[in-house]
Parts: C-alpha cells; structure tokens; sequence
C-alpha cells in the first residue's frame, strides 16, 4: 500500500511540475519505505510476541529471535543507506523522523499497555508515531522528488497523514470485528494485549464495568469476550467509525490542490476503499 | 627527576635539550634508561614495540611517566628520531597507559557527552533509563568519542579551528549511541547474558526491552545524523550502519567454518569493528574542515586502529580469564566464531579443525582447543598481526601537526597493543 501510494502522488503531481514519469529516486523511496515498514513489521512480532502475521508464521515463530531482530536491523540499515545516497536533505530528515517515531510510539504503546486513562489525545499521537508518520513521509517524499511547491508537499504529508490516522482507526476496529481467519491473526489481540484503542477509549467514557475488566488484565475466563461485547453496546465501534470517517474527509480535502486526473481519482478511491472494510 | 632527552612539545626547540620537569618525583637508578621502540622489524622512520615507549605527558601539569617493560636498551633508529622520549628517572611501580591518562585531555567532553546521552535515551521512557544506565555505566570506556574529541582537536589546528564545534559534539553522541544500540542487539542476537561484568540489557529486562532499546538508540542516531545536515557524514555512517548488520550476517552466516581465510575474517572484522571507528575519525576531520587528504588519513587511521583494535579483542579472548573479560573466557571460539588466532593455529594444527568440527561437543575439547591455538602459535601470529595494523595506524598520523592531541592518537594505538604484552 504505501508504495502504491509513493506511485500514485508521484504521477497524480508530477503533472503539476511538467515530469513526464516517474524518477529513479520516486522509485527508490517506494523501496526504502516498504523496506522501512517490512523491518518495524519484524520488530513488532518480536516486540509483541505475535506468532501470526496475515496468516502466516511471523518472522520470529519460523526462524527464531535471532534472525527476526537480524532481519530487521538489516532492512533498516539497508533503507538508511539508499536513504542517505538520494542526497535530499529533506527528504533524508522526513524519514529519519519516521523512524524515531516507529521507536517512540512503540515505547508509548509498550509503557500504557492496560492503561484505562488513556485518551483519545494519547491515542492518536501513537497512532501518528506506529501508522501515519510513515504514510505521510511517503506522499510528502514523493511530491518533493515531483519538485512541486511547498504548499503542495504539505497537503500531501497533510493528506498521507489523515488517511494513514484514517488506516489505523480501521484497523482497530477490525480487530474488534473481524474474525480471527479474517484477520489472519487471533481476534481481539490488541485488547488481549492491553493495548487500547480508539473502540475501547470511546466506550470506556460509557461502560464502567469495562475498566474493571481491563484493569484485572483479563484473568478471568470470559473476560476478554464479555470486554468485547461491552464495546459494542458502549457505542466504542460507532464512534470509531465515525472517527475513521471524519479523518477520510480531511484526507479528501487535502486532495483537491492537485489537477484531476486517473491518479488523484485513485488516491481518492484508496481513502474510500478503506472506509469500505468497515461497512 | 626527570629528564627528558628530545624536544618537547609543549617547550624546548633543541635536541638533546635536558630539561628538568619541576616535579617531585625520585630518582631511581634502575629506571634510568632510555627506551626506544625495539622491535626486529624497522618500519620507515618509526619502529615502535608494544609497550616499549616512555612517554612523559605534561598536558595536565603533572609528570606522569609511562614505562615501558624492560627490553634490550639499543637505540633503533637513533637520536634521528623526531619522538619525544623521556628517561623515567621515578620511583614509583610501572603504570601501563590507561585510558583515563589519555582522554584527560577530553575529559569535560566525555562527561558532558554521557550527561547528554543519559538524558536523549532516558527521556523517553523510564523502562529506557534503567537500561541505558544498565549498559552506559557497565564500564564503556567510551574509546569511540574519545577517539571524535581528540582527532577534532588534533585536526582543528590544521583548519585553524579554536575549539570543537557542536557538530563534533554532536558526532561523538550519535557514534556512542550506535555503538551501543549494536552491542545491546549483539548481546541479542549471541544470546550473551554477560558484558564487563553486568548483565547485559536483554538478560535483565528481557529481549523485548533490549530490542526496542537498540532501535530507539539506533532511531535516535539516525535522527540527529540527519539534523547535522552534511550530506558527506550521513553517508558515512549510514554505511556503518549497514556495515553492522553485514558483518553480523557473516559471522552468523561462518559460525564454525574453518575454511575461513584471514581475508574474510579482516573484512568481518572491519564490519563490525573498524568501519564504525573510521567513521568516528573521519567524520570528525571533516567536522574540522580540512582537506580531503587529511580526511582520508584519518579514515585509514580509524580503520587501521579498529582492525588492531579488534584483534587484540581476538587475543584477549584466549588469554584472559573470565574476571578480566567481565565475560566467559574463549566465548568466541565456543560460539563457533572463528577468529584470527584460530585461523592462524588451523594452519598448523589439524587435530584442531577435527575438534571445532565436533563444536566442542565432548568434555574438555573446548581447552584442548584453546591449549592447541597457543602451540600452533596462533597467538604469537596474531599479535604480529595486531602490531602490523598498529603501525599503519601510526602512520597514517604522520600528516598531523604535532600535540598533545596526536601524541594521544599515538598513546591510542600503543595502549591497545599494551592489553596483549
């Protein structure tokens, strides 16, 4: 997806700043940015204990530890250093900051897992540091190689960034409504976890009970069904939907600086379409 | 008293020059001697032995003699020697070179540098604190930033530079942190639970914490790297970086293949070790603004040191015990990693290969091989090896304005030698 994006703003602006195609640095940055996300995928599994990752083994259940955290530090070191021979101060800087915030949002989430207190303001930062900062230096990075001015690359780090916000409230409602098949993964692990959501922070403004619960770190057969249903009936899918939502329009929004074409149509289809997994 | 024979540095123009040093110190009439280098192989002008050299640093006011062990007293080389070399006319007990000694000519950086590297990761998160307080007080020598502080000095006369720049500040940090971030992931990926005595990170707080520690350092180093804006250093290290997880994947990838050549195991070697110190030494050069010849001596400098560097560790894996090391003794070779004094004994002794063959699996073949790379003189080899890059290393300093600041470069150089006399 996020090199799919990296193509689609490089032609969607490109235009604007009469290129013809794509550069060999548009290109490279859809490398070093999946490279970038492939490594934190690694990282994570191993961080979180996941043993399933889209249906398959991850990394570390398959090969052990060792390889995971070698895997993954090997992918970071190889994007850092295509990211440093692009010779692009600012795009170097973009990334860079991408990265510090893989590591501090993985820290905030690790340092409030099970923690009721959590509001919608903390949430959303971690959000931004796990999902949209990354998305957002993918479409900034590619409007600065299309060399489109400054207004532009930031309705398009803007734009990156309301549908990668947009992106992570799906993704956890999804993990509240979807199955463990098609999840390919266990249903319900964020909350299993501890890590709680913007579903779970909704609905804890209503279901007091539902702090109890999360508080007694689910040791209680059932627990962990009974927290689910209690996010339901306490509005916590609803109000997330609405959430997603409201970030997809500010993304659309942000859309609208760039010429009509095949491209932007496509950007603007990729923020609906992510809507429509929770319809 | 003492006396000193060559010009000074800090004074005296004339050779042969007999300069009192206004201290206190006795005299000894069995430490009257003049130590030259001595070594059986003359390398251009210098000849340096490990542990041979006398010096007599007055950086810090004070007369403190580094002697040297007693070896033949002939004069290699002569007086022609553009050296400084001081007659240890004192009493007191020999002190070999110490690190200490010879960063206390950067000691304020390296403490404002560890305040500050304690607060960028400990900022964060309080899980973070414990373990970089874990991993920053476990004994760091912090060699790497020393090594930034004193080339940005030594170098900063040549550009006419009066002080370190923040950016040479700056470096210091980002290559301290990604030492460690890649020890923290080391200790890891080894499954290692001890280092310079502590626990290392991952025992103590677990792998979770460990990896999560490494990347945020690794992340943070990345991050001001990139603020430094010098498109030439954000090059130079982001190879580094690569070249850490290279030079992991090799090692992992050889673990127990003795058809590893000496080729391989400098350019391991180089990966994990030396690049990063070259990088350390080269950047600060280029911090200082000099021309690129001096720039790359530097690099070789770094390079050149790191190689030795890492062989003497090689060395001390077999020779030290375990209290020394702050880590079980010949880990290395029971890990499977194959090193130079290995590589040198295999040449000569093939029961050994047999026994790594096995990876140690019968009682007693770990010391048997240890005891086999002694005989098959893989130390002695290895020593000669680590001395060779020493002396490149010393070289490639020869492009530097004399100073206190080389002369720490070249008590650098000596003093990781003096680990294996």
């Amino acid at each position: 997806m996020r090199p799919g994006l990296v193509f689609l703003v490089s032609r969607a602006t490109a235009e604007l700043a009469g290129l013809k195609e794509l550069t060999t640095e548009h290109r490279r940055l859809g490398e070093i940015i999946e490279m970038i996300h492939t490594a934190s995928l690694i990282h994570d599994d191993v961080l979180d204990e996941s043993d399933m990752r889209r249906g398959k083994e991850t990394v570390h259940e398959l090969f052990g530890t060792r390889v995971a955290v070698l895997a993954g530090d090997f992918m970071f070191a190889q994007a850092s250093w295509y990211l440093a021979n692009l010779e692009n101060l600012e795009v170097i800087k973009l990334i860079s900051q991408v990265i510090k915030d893989f590591a501090s949002g993985e820290i905030k989430q690790a340092s409030s897992l099970f923690d009721c207190d959590v509001t919608l303001d903390d949430y959303l930062p971690k959000s931004y540091y796990k999902t949209a900062s990354l998305v957002a230096a993918s479409t900034k990075g590619a409007a600065i190689f299309s060399r489109v001015q400054t207004d532009v690359t930031e309705q398009m780090y803007e734009f990156g960034k309301n549908l990668g916000l947009s992106f992570q409230v799906v993704d956890d409602i999804l993990d509240f409504t979807q199955s463990s098949e098609q999840l390919g993964k266990p249903a319900g692990s964020d909350l299993a976890k501890g890590n709680l959501t913007a579903p779970v922070i909704f609905a804890l403004e209503k279901v007091p009970r539902l702090r109890e619960i999360i508080e007694s770190e689910f040791c209680e057969e059932g627990s962990l069904e009974e927290a689910i249903e209690l996010v339901r009936e306490g509005g916590g899918i609803r109000r997330a939907q609405e959430l997603a939502r409201e970030k997809a329009d500010d993304a659309l929004k942000n859309l609208q600086c760039l010429p009509q074409s095949g491209f932007r149509s496509a950007l603007e289809q990729m923020v609906m379409f992510n809507l429509e997994r929770i319809d | 008293m003492m006396m000193s024979c060559r010009n000074i540095e800090l004074g005296g123009t004339s050779v042969l020059d007999l300069m009192p040093c206004g201290c206190s110190c006795s005299s000894s009439p069995t430490s009257r001697r003049i130590l030259f280098g001595n070594r059986s192989k003359t390398i251009g002008r210098r000849s340096y032995g490990a542990g041979n050299m006398v010096f007599l640093r007055r950086d810090s006011g004070s007369c403190r003699a580094i002697p040297a062990k007693p070896k033949e007293s002939s004069l290699v080389n002569g007086l022609g020697e553009d050296k400084t070399v001081m007659i240890n006319l004192r009493q007191e007990p020999r002190k070999p070179i110490s690190l200490e000694n010879l960063f206390e000519v950067v000691a304020d950086d390296l403490q404002s540098l560890n305040d500050n590297l304690l607060s960028i990761v400990g900022a964060e998160n309080p899980v973070l604190t414990s373990a970089a307080e874990q991993i920053f007080s476990a004994g760091g020598k912090r060699m790497r930033p020393g090594l930034v502080f004193l080339v940005s000095q030594a170098t900063a006369d040549l550009a006419g530079l009066k002080e370190l720049t923040v950016e040479h500040r700056r470096l210091a940090e980002i290559i301290e942190m990604i030492h460690t971030a890649s020890l923290i992931h080391d200790d890891v990926l080894d499954e290692s639970d001890m280092r310079r005595g502590k626990e290392t990170v991952h025992e103590l707080f677990g792998t979770r914490v460990a990896v999560l520690a490494g990347d945020f350092m690794f992340a943070q180093a990345s991050w001001y790297l990139a603020n430094l804006e010098n498109l030439e250093v954000i090059k130079l290290i982001s190879q580094v970086i690569k070249d850490f997880a290279s030079g992991e994947i090799k090692q992992a990838s050889s673990l127990f293949d003795f058809d590893v050549k000496l080729d391989d195991y400098l350019l391991k070697s180089y990966y994990k070790t030396a690049s990063l110190v070259a990088a350390s030494t080269k950047g600060a050069a280029i911090f200082s603004r000099v021309e690129s010849e001096v720039a790359e001596q530097m690099y070789q400098f770094g390079k050149n040191l790191g190689l030795s560097f890492q062989v003497v560790d090689d060395i001390l894996d077999f020779t030290q015990s375990s209290e020394q090391l702050g880590k079980p003794a010949a880990n290395d070779l029971a890990k499977g990693n194959i090193t130079a004094p290995v590589i040198f004994a295999l040449e000569n002794e093939p029961r050994l290969r047999e026994i790594i063959e096995s990876e140690f699996c019968e009682p007693g073949s770990l010391e048997e091989a240890i005891e086999m790379v002694r005989s098959g003189g893989g130390i002695k080899r290895a020593q000669e090896l680590a001395k060779e890059k020493a002396e490149l290393a010393l070289k490639n300093l020869d492009c530097l304005p004399r100073s206190g600041f080389r002369s720490a470069l070249e008590d650098m150089v000596m003093f990781n030698l003096e680990r294996i006399d």
